[in-house]
């Protein structure tokens, strides 16, 4: 039989029962709809992850915004480019143990893996950047009036074709 | 994460997420969805199984490529084992888990998404 993800696997208590209803909540509205205009094989990737990953080099996510408003958190966003290692970057995120994710980045975001998939033809290029921001946040007015404009713009400098969104 | 997969795709990209709960996605109102069956903070797989995440990454652009109806959830056939006992637990409480243990009357507001102005908190 095929299988069918079970959602709340990992979750139990009351963390699942917010989850549960929260699936509830959504609007009925318009579900935007860009295809796929070419061949996987000519397209141009980025992946967007939500583990609020930085280079090491970069400016740290800043947690505390979250400790003192537990209902928001760091709006900003990080580029990350196509050659970044587990070695060059921290993850950021008060929701998950980023044990993971720090001992092998490829668990949250996969730039390793796309670009054996360009090696192999499979997509045409990994894009020249990638994007991480901080995932949970209530009040999201900051990261979709700037963040998510700008990597827009910048998916649009780099002819970008297709994105990958990676939540953790 | 839905509502930035949505902002993207209306700006032209085809877009999809892979997603641990795709119940909570879809409600978002996203165009597609791979929905995987993996811990929190291992979206791809365990660490250094550079197999498994190649995998759930070609099986994601494959999904992509054939999604034809706006809101498709293809699920993906990954298997985790349960046997593997991994401690996901975040280092320390997040910061809205503590809050709502100390004020349990903000319950519904989280319950139902709707965070309270700035000045009201401030006011705790």
């Amino acid at each position: 039989m095929a299988k069918i993800v079970n959602s709340y696997r990992f979750l139990d208590g009351i963390p699942k029962q917010i989850m549960k209803h929260w699936a509830t909540l959504g609007e009925r509205r318009q579900i935007p709809w860009s295809p796929l205009a070419k061949p996987m094989s000519q397209c141009t990737v980025s992946i967007v992850s939500s583990a609020g990953v930085a280079l090491k080099t970069d400016e740290p996510f800043d947690q505390e915004i979250e400790r003192r408003d537990p209902w928001s958190s760091d709006p900003s966003y990080r580029v990350l480019p196509r050659a970044t290692v587990t070695g060059d970057v921290r993850v950021y995120h008060l929701h998950i143990n980023t044990f993971f994710s720090q001992q092998d980045l490829n668990c949250v975001m996969p730039l390793e893996r796309l670009s054996q998939l360009e090696a192999q033809s499979e997509v045409a290029h990994s894009a020249p950047s990638h994007y991480s921001y901080m995932g949970y946040t209530l009040r999201h007015d900051t990261l979709l009036r700037h963040t998510v404009p700008d990597i827009i713009g910048r998916l649009r400098q780099e002819q970008v074709d297709v994105v990958v969104l990676v939540p953790v | 994460m839905g509502l930035v997969q949505r902002e993207i795709e209306a700006a032209g990209f085809s877009t999809i997420s892979l997603s641990m709960m795709p119940e909570l996605t879809k409600s978002a109102g996203v165009p597609r969805i791979a929905a995987i069956e993996h811990p929190f903070g291992l979206t791809l797989g365990p660490p250094q199984d550079a197999a498994r995440q190649l995998a759930v990454l070609r099986a994601t652009l494959r999904a992509l490529e054939e999604i034809s109806q706006p809101g498709t959830v293809v699920h993906l056939p990954f298997e985790w084992d349960s046997r593997e006992k991994l401690n996901l637990h975040p280092p320390e409480t997040p910061p809205i888990a503590r809050f709502l243990r100390q004020h349990p009357w903000y319950v519904p507001k989280f319950l139902n998404r709707t965070p309270p102005e700035v000045r009201d908190q401030a006011a705790l």
